[in-house]
């Protein structure tokens, strides 16, 4: 199974695409970290593959 | 070798414990699960750790360990949000993780003797991934490992009805980054998440060669309150535990006492050793404190008789009765119904809380 992640250019936290989508957009939730991480900043190959499949992803 | 600790989980067999925190930061010996982890990585040295934080409990571990520089770590949080198993959270760490060997922890587990002796048998060799293991009295109700006359991983066989060994797969993995094109290739199993077994088991298919180690101290998966109570009794056995704090002229103690330096045993009261009292706490006169108990900080004890367990924090426990072999959360209070009619105990209870009066 592919998992996803983005990592935060600001400060390297990871983020599981599950949680990117869930919000949409959000605060990095790196300590004392400002970026804004969007589900948009992935590519677009892997949100396809994450819409398509994304029952997968949740629990 | 970098370090990749698990903290995610729902903790639901912890409850009520865990309906306000996540289960790694329940205190044994007065020190969060979590942090045990962070030390025996720090002695492994292994410095650069990646925190997986699940759904639930995030900001408290975060308020906790911070960016690693109070324990001479370097964390970086890696948030895998559902708890899609082990082999995701440890795919979640690939970008982390990089080129790099590393050591999969998890975070509710707790064990005599590090993981320096992992690290160093995989090292020794030419290995995809080395695994600890312990032996077991009930091999039915753990994953096994088979292993040859060197100690090679042969085959990972999960509640075998016919063990070929009683030696179980304890939380501890030592990963080259071979592991993720194995978890790339994982489907799911029958309960909807990748199996870190399953990842091994690819790699043993590949025919790459797995350690395994074999744990002889202690080792615990705090899951469960009774869990608790054992790691508990296990570390405050094996500590170095230092008297800080004031013993008054009247109070009895024996035996070793860990006693913050803010924290008193008034005269009149009993202390018996091996115990851990944390800051803040007063034991006054009429409380018996027995063996392998931890008192949480800012508590008051008085008339309590109490032993073999856990007083998380923040306690008022002024009943005249005794407790054993018990874990009360953080501000849970035990005061006397003595004095109230009509008689009876009085009980504030909250969801999936276990008594025994
Ligand atoms: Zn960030």
């Amino acid at each position: 199974m592919r998992i996803i992640t983005h990592l935060c250019p600001a400060c390297g936290t990871v983020v599981a695409a599950n949680e990117l989508e869930n919000n949409r957009v959000m605060k990095c939730p790196g300590l004392g970290c400002q970026e804004v991480l969007r589900f948009e900043d992935l590519p677009e190959d892997a949100r396809e593959h994450f819409l398509k499949n994304r029952n997968r992803y949740q629990t | 070798m970098k370090g990749v600790l698990l903290s995610g989980g729902t903790g639901s067999r912890l409850r009520p414990i865990t309906h306000t925190g996540p289960k790694q930061l329940v205190p044994v010996a007065n020190k969060p699960v979590l942090e045990y982890a962070i030390e025996d990585l720090k002695e492994a040295d292994i410095t650069e750790i990646g925190v997986i934080l699940g759904n639930k409990g995030r900001e408290e571990i975060q308020e906790l360990l911070g960016d690693g520089s109070k324990y001479g770590v370097d964390i970086t949080y890696i948030v895998q949000g559902n708890p899609l198993g082990l082999a995701h959270a440890a795919g979640c760490a690939r970008d982390f993780v990089g080129d790099d060997d590393f050591v999969m922890y998890l975070g509710d587990n707790i064990l005599k003797s590090g993981v320096t002796d992992l690290v160093e048998n995989f090292e020794a060799g030419d290995y995809r991934a080395g695994i600890a293991l312990q032996e077991v009295d009930n091999p039915q109700a753990f994953g096994i490992a088979d292993v040859d006359e060197e100690g090679n991983v042969t085959e990972l066989i999960e509640k075998p009805d016919e063990p070929p060994t009683n030696l179980a797969l304890i939380g501890m993995y030592v990963f080259s980054p071979a592991v993720f094109n194995a978890i790339d290739d994982l489907e799911p199993s029958w309960r909807g998440e990748l199996e870190i077994t399953d990842a091994i088991q690819d790699l043993l298919e590949d025919d790459y060669e797995i350690d395994s180690h074999v744990v002889t101290g202690w080792w615990k998966d705090t899951g469960k309150p009774v869990d608790i109570l054992e790691a508990n009794r296990l570390v405050l056995e094996d500590k170095d535990l230092n008297t800080a704090g004031v013993v008054e002229d009247g109070a009895e103690t024996d035996g070793r006492i860990e006693l913050a330096d803010s924290a008193v045993i008034e005269e009149g009261a009993v202390v018996r050793g091996p115990v851990s009292i944390a800051a803040n706490t007063t034991i006054k006169s009429g409380t018996y404190v027995g063996p392998y108990t931890s008192i949480g900080a800012n508590s008051t004890l008085e008339d309590i008789h109490i032993e073999n367990s856990v007083v998380i924090g923040d306690s008022e426990i002024t009943a005249n009765g005794r407790i054993a072999d018990s874990l009360l959360g953080r501000n849970a209070n035990v005061e006397s119904a003595d004095d109230l009619l009509p008689e009876g105990r009085r009980l504030v209870v909250g969801e999936n809380s276990q008594l025994k009066l």
